[in-house]
């Protein structure tokens, strides 16, 4: 899928890592002028100075100040934003255990930065452009375990279920004033941390990754790429008429009882 | 030809529309030869597009479009490839009052599209794309009074129907598959009114 982009600023954030690295380069390759917003500002700026026209830009989306004075450095170098993709996120490693057990610092910390961090983010950026009067469009990543609840992450799922319903709430609040929200929920991707998990060599759940792969029709995970295209699609002048959905990227995963 | 700022690349691919004929159905057919599909009369194609009736209207053979994507979907397996796009009414998904018997026959399709996307996996990718109100010079989709409560406050165009079903044709797409992508404007996500 080639699209058009001309020149659009759009803010991803994460954008120095695994799925907002390649949701960048593709913004990028189709024409925008690309914010890489990242807490890594080392990453981020590596990656901005690949890309033309981009810049890099500290963004802690859990900080109200944060935020606010990121949204006002892209203003400053751009006078204009198009597109906000919320892509952090964070998701426990060490704390895999059921609720009850589930310590209530990392409960907060999980929901301030997905949840908290992509209204907060939101806020910021809506602001310009709305004051833009040339619309806009926000792709907020969801998770397939928003929509299908998995174990040993109770404060992911709430999350994630959070933004798949915000992006609603936004799509009906905004819609109407020319901004499109929809969200984007990957299935199983190949990052540094699935890898840690799963996918790498010693992997910490690598013994149960091939019955996991049964419940996926496609057998395998995802890619970065797979969510980043999804993603252009939906901030394309193409996609707009779509508006409020939640599309999941996820190997047919959610689509059924697989087994 | 207000899509024409997107493209995606079908050259060497064959698509065959089958199904309901319509305006939706016409538009994508001129954007697929745009994009370099050749269009099949009939046989197993590499991009199947099953177009269902987007309004309530006169019988259709729904059990004949069901088979059919039986049929294919497996032949495409066999083959080693495939891609299957369903082209629904939204009411497939959240049902529609006055589109009784259209609401019961696409929930039915849209189930058939989950089923053959996990039973022809991972050589063959099955979607769907969920139309809200569209117009032509008619309604070619929906419901008139959806558009009042599309949060955009429009009906959407044929154009940007297309734009969805193309997205889902997208041979690079390859691991989209069982999902529904509507067009609705914002339809179904929830109340654009400020209760």
């Amino acid at each position: 899928m080639k699209v058009e982009l001309g020149g659009r600023v759009a803010i991803v954030t994460g954008g120095a890592g695994a799925i907002g690295t390649a949701i960048c380069r593709m913004l990028a390759e189709n024409g925008a002028r690309v914010v890489v917003a990242d807490i890594n500002i080392t990453g981020a700026q590596a990656l901005a100075a690949e890309l033309p026209g981009a810049m890099a830009c500290a963004i802690d989306i859990s900080s109200e100040t944060s935020t606010a004075e990121g949204v006002a450095a892209v203003m400053a170098k751009y006078g204009r934003i198009d597109i906000l993709v919320n892509n952090a996120g964070v998701n426990t490693q060490s704390h895999r255990v059921t609720i009850e057990g589930f310590p209530k610092a990392e409960w907060d910390r999980i929901v301030r930065i997905d949840l908290d961090g992509t209204y907060l983010m939101s806020r910021a950026a809506l602001a310009p452009i709305l004051a833009g009067g040339a619309g806009g469009r926000v792709v907020n990543i969801a998770s397939v375990v928003g929509l299908a609840a998995m174990r040993l992450q109770s404060p992911f799922n709430a999350a994630k279920a959070g933004i798949v319903h915000l992006t609603r709430a936004m799509a009906i609040e905004l819609g109407h004033r020319g901004i499109l929200t929809n969200a984007v929920a990957p299935g199983s991707i190949l990052s540094d941390g699935t890898r840690a998990l799963f996918y790498g060599k010693g992997g910490s759940f690598g013994s149960r990754t091939e019955e996991f792969m049964r419940h996926i029709p496609m057998g395998r995970p995802g890619e970065a790429e797979d969510i980043a295209r999804a993603v252009l699609f939906l901030v394309s002048p193409a996609a707009s008429y779509v508006n409020g959905q939640c599309l999941a990227v996820d190997g047919g995963w959610t689509a059924g009882y697989t087994i | 030809m207000g899509n024409a700022a997107m493209q995606i690349d079908l050259a060497g691919k064959t698509a065959l529309i089958a199904g309901a004929a319509n305006p939706v159905s016409a538009a994508l057919q001129d954007r697929l030869e745009e994009d370099n599909a050749r269009i099949l009369p009939k046989g197993v194609p590499d991009l199947l597009i099953l177009s269902a009736p987007l309004l309530e209207g006169p019988d259709f053979d729904w059990d004949g479009l069901a088979d059919l994507a039986r049929a294919t979907g497996a032949a495409m397996q066999a083959r080693g490839a495939g891609r299957i796009v369903f082209l629904l009414p939204a009411c497939a998904a959240l049902p529609v009052r006055r589109q009784p018997n259209l609401s019961m026959r696409t929930a039915g399709l849209l189930a058939l599209m989950r089923n053959l996307a996990m039973s022809f996996a991972p050589q063959v990718a099955v979607n769907a794309l969920g139309l809200g109100a569209i117009t032509a010079e008619d309604l070619v989709s929906g419901d008139a009074a959806m558009i009042g409560h599309a949060p955009v406050g429009r009906a959407g165009t044929l154009d940007e129907a297309c734009a969805v079903a193309l997205f889902l044709c997208d041979p690079a797409n390859t691991y989209l598959t069982g999902q529904l992508l509507t067009a609705d404007g914002g339809w179904s996500a929830g109340y654009g009114r400020n209760f």
